[in-house]
């Protein structure tokens, strides 16, 4: 064999060998992220594949770190942090969905919904409602109203009624955005009475604003 | 090779008149001349070099006219260009122009799949010098999606077309200060203890966009 076909060879399959390998997206880190940071992160994404958790979100966290300049101690905690957080995801969905090996992309939305300050069983009792159905819409609106001061328990129960009502998706966060424009409505109104208004209007809530 | 007549050499010498030889040195007599005159008429170098040595005989008239004009004669006039390509070369140009003609003219606006939407950035800015969003969608690099401030009013703009789903993102005005979408509505903490807050992008589906 000569040296040329053993260099293209060389070429061709090493960078394939390293993706097969590393599946778990560390191979975008380096050059990115402090090198002294990199040892740490690379172990805490390890143990996350290990796990059968979702990488990707630490991944992205430890990109944002490296190109926010965060210091190499800071940024190995954010993403220790985000590892946390999935543990508490997978629990969350394991409690709130029995019988089957939770799926990454519930567990990315509920770490989301957890970070955005939803509480546990707030995030559980969404869950609950429709397992089979990606939880990301239905916990991003209630984060939103939590976030506008509406009463947790108030607001996934106003989404619940939502989705018993038919509306699904993205149409849940119409829900929250329409209860946020009744709150600022002039005159004013209590969250109480926005959800209650909101309520009655299921599931004809308004759609966004067409893009002109 | 036979040997040709001393009488017929003789007359093609010019030593005896072609006259008094017999009938038939007289007819070969004739054939060679009639050959011979042949080859005279014949170009007894290349075309090439005839044309080249024409040219050089007779330059070409100097040309009247000012500079602009003897440009405008200088661009007219046709050259003869000889182009020897090899097989790799041509191959590398013809996937270069595939390339180009495949690639999205920038100015046909975003055009987005089934699992995307369109995102709106827009960020009140007044003297900044540049403005782009980084963010989760682009794996936090910097320089692939800049804003822009046409009208020199502050405001800055730019449209996206992004995966649909949640994304977290900042603003880093002027290559070095990050920013919070102050218009974004939606907030997380980064998780790096030092307080300061990603916004979250929802994009809504191509399907679901009103």
């Amino acid at each position: 064999m000569s040296w040329k076909l053993v260099l293209t060879l060389a070429l061709v399959a090493g960078p394939a060998h390293l993706v097969a390998q590393n599946g778990i997206g560390t191979t975008r880190l380096p050059g990115r992220v402090p090198a002294a940071a990199l040892p740490a992160i690379d172990s805490i994404i390890a143990a996350a594949a290990a796990e059968s958790l979702p990488t990707e979100p630490l991944v992205q966290k430890a990109l944002e770190g490296g190109a926010k300049n965060i210091p190499a101690d800071r940024l190995v905690n954010g993403v220790r942090r985000g590892l946390l957080q999935l543990r508490q995801a997978r629990a969350i969905v394991s409690h709130a969905v029995p019988g089957q090996s939770p799926p990454e992309g519930h567990v990315a939305a509920v770490a989301a919904a957890l970070a955005r300050g939803l509480s546990g069983p707030i995030v559980e009792r969404l869950l609950t409602v429709a397992p089979n159905e990606p939880p990301g819409p239905a916990l991003h609106a209630a984060a939103d109203l939590v976030a506008h001061r509406f009463d947790p328990d108030s607001a996934a129960d106003l989404l619940v009624e939502a989705h018993n009502k038919g509306l699904r998706g993205v149409r849940l966060l119409d829900v929250a955005v329409a209860a946020d424009h009744d709150l600022q409505r002039p005159g004013g109104r209590t969250p109480s009475e926005a959800l209650a208004h909101i309520r009655a209007m299921l599931p004809n809530v308004p759609a966004p604003a067409r893009r002109p | 090779m036979s040997p040709i007549d001393p009488r017929l050499q003789e007359a093609l010498d010019g030593e005896r008149d072609p006259g008094d030889l017999p009938a038939d040195l007289r007819e070969a007599y004739a054939r060679l001349i009639s050959a011979a005159q042949l080859l005279r008429a014949t170009p007894p170098v290349s075309v090439a070099a005839r044309v080249m040595a024409e040219i050089r005989q007779n330059p070409a008239p100097v040309q009247s006219g000012g500079p602009a004009r003897r440009l405008i004669r200088w661009l007219g006039r046709p050259r003869a260009v000889t182009v020897r390509l090899r097989p790799v070369w041509t191959l590398a140009l013809a996937a270069g122009l595939a390339a180009v003609l495949l690639m999205p003219w920038p100015n046909a606006g975003p055009t987005p799949g089934i699992a995307q939407g369109i995102a709106n950035f827009v960020g009140h800015f007044p003297g900044a010098r540049s403005v782009e969003v980084v963010g989760s969608f682009n794996d936090w690099s910097r320089g692939m999606l800049h804003l822009s401030d046409d009208d020199h009013n502050g405001i800055w703009h730019a449209e996206a077309v992004l995966p649909a789903g949640q994304h977290e993102y900042m603003f880093v005005v002027d290559g070095e200060r990050w920013v919070s979408d102050p218009l974004a509505g939606r907030y997380v903490d980064d998780g790096f203890g030092a307080g300061q807050q990603n916004s979250v992008l929802i994009v809504r589906p191509m399907s679901a966009q009103p």
